[in-house]
């Protein structure tokens, strides 16, 4: 199911962006997706697509897919049908998402989905349409039209372990080359290690803090060696709820941004205090990461607790933010 | 007691005073009418100098409060009056601090920070108002720490869910021209240096709106764009005589400070001004730099939607033939000097031209510091489980040896 949906997807953008070729029967979710040009010449000719598809339930089956050629590999001239057909289908999705009412699509598909997208090598030339297979409804989501193609990269993550012993500190810091300890400043070890490159916390009640990894598995694992460190200087340490506590993305959305604008219109989610801080502070409240903006167009998000929350939290700003590209 | 009565009964002006149930009446002597009774007031002296007594003094408010409340609340009201705020401000400053002393975070602080705490209530009343405050006025009235205000500051509008509107640059200019002693010939302030308040606050106006429109503004701290903007404002109104005054010199004359990123802000300006007069067909005969771009700032300012569109590029540095013939519905000498120069640019090749025309972007962005951008994650960092095997050798290479953790222990004082 996974590969055909990623490649239905991966289709459209290949050809002839859609944005400017078919009719968008897609409503904005945010007040500011307004360049979404819609071709009111183009939407005439699915005017009885249009109604088929608005009395259609969820229910794929029933659709009419017959105007899909049965060889896929054809010129140019089959191609136009199967693009009507994924018209078709794009404006079932559009009128299920009249339907929603929600400010923001939370699905958890939608980050992972847009995530494979970003992913996915140079889309197919014509002749890659694949067998449209009756699909199980899924949540309406954002076309892969509006969707930013930038992917936020990971910078940071902080974890926590519990090594559940006691330690001694002084005797750790004499044992081990890479620690430093100042308890005079810091009541806890600082020790770290070249791979992955990490930085760790430990206190004398067992707990440890990891930081400094660039994805989940390398803290873990980095987390791991730090145990076998204390476990090696003689401590009997185990690894213990080890948990992701926070983690930090960043990306550039490549267009300057009018910070002023973006606070009018979000106020109540945004705090731009040029006296203090140049960025601007975005709280966004689902998913609940924070997100420093800033004027050059880079994006930093964080206080997530799951990967999939910042990716999801980059593709709700980023409609908003091209909204202010073009107010310059 | 109040000077001597008559009773309205009977005439007479024998009132004593008498104690019916030790409540004070005022009674005729002749005829018993009771002139007043139950008087409510509570100091003597102040009876005597008939002034109102107020709520807060008659009743025992004062007393509940305790001695840091009530030296806050005190503090809040002299900082409105220092500001000349309006009484609605000082009202809704001291229900912000009673909300927020009360509060947890902030009950058990440093005297310092429920200093600050004083002046980012009043902060806050101001903004919410549109009453164009700046965190640099409070911090130097309250001799705070900026960057303490600034926390305190952000924690006040968590703490009490506060929404605060942006800051308007337009009455910032005007507030904080309002403070430049220039408007007066005096001593300090020479004759041909003094000018009039309402030009020299509609020109900073329109250099500073010029400024935010090149993104100049955003992201920046306002004053010294302000700053900036005045210097040019004030050289330009009348050229002859000021510009041989220096920026530190004209921020001296004016009796406020220059703040150090406002020469980076003047620099920027001049750029921009100097970009928009080389579209100015007349300008580029005489050769502008950035000394003599001041006197005509009055002509860029009144043509600098149009200059503005034909100095910088939009965004993509390609359609210059584009924008050459929207020049045309422009007053024709104008279109003609710009259309002969993009002309004059296109035979010779697309690399001149992009020296003159750069694209309107932030400065950040037109000169990016060159930083180390941290790779992507490589391709065998991305295959780490996090649960593979942690070989012996690897963990061994952060202990020490026996003879390093002598030598460790000899060094070390304290152990």
């Amino acid at each position: 199911m996974e590969p055909s949906l990623e490649n239905y997807w991966d289709q459209s953008p290949g050809q002839d962006d859609l944005s400017s070729a078919g009719p968008q029967l897609y409503t904005p979710m945010s007040p500011f997706d307004t360049d979404l040009p819609i071709q009111a010449a183009q939407s005439a000719s699915f005017d009885s697509h249009l109604d088929q598809s608005k009395e259609l339930s969820t229910d794929f089956s029933s659709v009419d897919l017959s105007f899909l050629p049965d060889d896929l590999n054809q010129e140019n001239g089959e191609q136009t049908h199967s693009e009507d057909g994924h018209e078709v289908q794009r404006e079932q999705y559009g009128s299920q998402l009249t339907e929603q009412d929600s400010g923001f699509l939370n699905d958890s598909n939608l980050s992972q989905l847009s995530y494979a997208d970003a992913t996915q090598p140079s889309p197919e030339t014509s002749g890659a349409c694949p067998p449209l297979t009756p699909m199980t409804p899924i949540t309406p989501m954002t076309p892969v039209s509006e969707s930013s193609g930038i992917v936020p990269q990971l910078q940071n993550i902080v974890s926590t372990v519990n090594l559940a012993c006691k330690l001694d500190l002084k005797n750790i810091a004499l044992h081990a080359r890479n620690a430093e300890y100042n308890p005079k400043r810091f009541a806890a070890v600082i020790m770290r290690i070249r791979e992955p490159r990490t930085t760790a916390l430990i206190f004398s009640s067992g707990k440890m803090v990891c930081t400094g990894a660039k994805s989940e598995e390398q803290s873990r694992l980095a987390a791991r060696k730090y145990a076998r460190v204390v476990q090696k200087l003689g401590f009997p340490a185990k690894f213990l709820d080890f948990k992701i506590q926070n983690m930090v993305g960043s990306c550039d959305v490549r267009f300057p941004i009018r910070l002023e604008g973006l606070v009018l219109t979000h106020q109540q989610f945004s705090s731009y205090e040029p006296e203090l801080f140049p960025g601007l502070i975005y709280r966004m409240v689902k998913p609940r990461i924070v997100l420093l903006i800033f004027v050059s167009g880079k994006v930093v998000l964080t206080g997530a607790k799951e990967r999939s929350e910042i990716y999801e939290a980059f593709e709700n700003i980023y409609p908003i933010l091209k909204g202010f590209k073009k107010a310059s | 007691m109040s000077g001597q009565r008559k009773c309205p009964d009977c005439g007479s002006s024998e009132i004593v005073e008498d104690a019916h149930y030790a409540q004070n009446q005022l009674v005729c002597a002749d005829c018993g009418f009771i002139l007043t009774e139950g008087l409510l007031t509570t100091t003597f002296q102040d009876e005597e100098h008939l002034q109102e007594v107020t709520y807060s003094r008659s009743t025992g408010q004062n007393e509940q409060l305790s001695r840091c409340k009530l030296r806050g609340i005190k503090r809040v009201q002299d900082l409105c009056k220092v500001l000349y705020l309006p009484a609605v401000f000082e009202e809704t400053a001291l229900s912000y601090f009673q909300r927020a002393i009360e509060h947890p975070s902030f009950h058990l602080v440093s005297l310092e920070k429920k200093e600050i705490l004083v002046g980012c209530c009043v902060f806050v009343t101001c903004r919410q108002h549109n009453w164009p405050l700046t965190m640099g006025t409070i911090c130097s009235l309250l001799y705070a720490d900026k960057e303490l205000f600034a926390s305190v500051y952000l924690c006040v509008l968590k703490e009490l869910e506060l929404d605060v509107p942006a800051l308007s640059l337009t009455d910032l200019v005007k507030t904080h021209l309002n403070s430049f002693k220039l408007f007066q010939s005096s001593a300090s302030v020479p004759a041909k240096f003094a000018e009039d308040k309402e030009k020299m606050v509609a020109r900073t106006i329109q250099i500073v709106e010029l400024a935010s429109e090149t993104w100049l503004v955003t992201g920046r701290h306002p004053i010294p764009i302000v700053t900036a903007a005045a210097y040019l404002a004030w050289q330009s109104l009348q050229p002859v005589g000021r510009l041989t005054c220096t920026f530190p010199r004209f921020c001296k004359l004016a009796g406020t400070d220059l703040p150090p990123p406002a020469h980076l802000r003047l620099k920027e300006l001049n750029d921009i001004l100097l970009r928009m007069a080389s579209q100015l067909a007349w300008l580029r005969v005489l050769n502008v730099d950035k000394k003599t771009v001041v006197k005509h700032i009055g002509d860029l300012l009144q043509h600098r939607h149009f200059l503005l569109r034909s100095s910088f590029s939009s965004g993509d540095t390609e359609d210059q033939s584009a924008t050459a013939a929207d020049n045309d519905s422009e007053s024709s000498p104008q279109a003609a000097g710009c259309s002969a120069q993009a002309e004059g640019c296109q035979p010779g090749g697309k690399q001149k031209c992009s020296s003159v025309r750069r694209p309107l972007l932030p400065p950040c962005l037109i000169n990016p510091r060159k930083r180390l951008r941290t790779a992507a994650l490589s391709p065998s960092d991305q295959a780490i489980t996090g649960d593979e095997a942690i070989s012996d050798s690897e963990i061994e290479q952060y202990l020490r040896s026996q003879e390093e953790m002598l030598e460790f222990r000899k060094a070390q004082a304290w152990h």
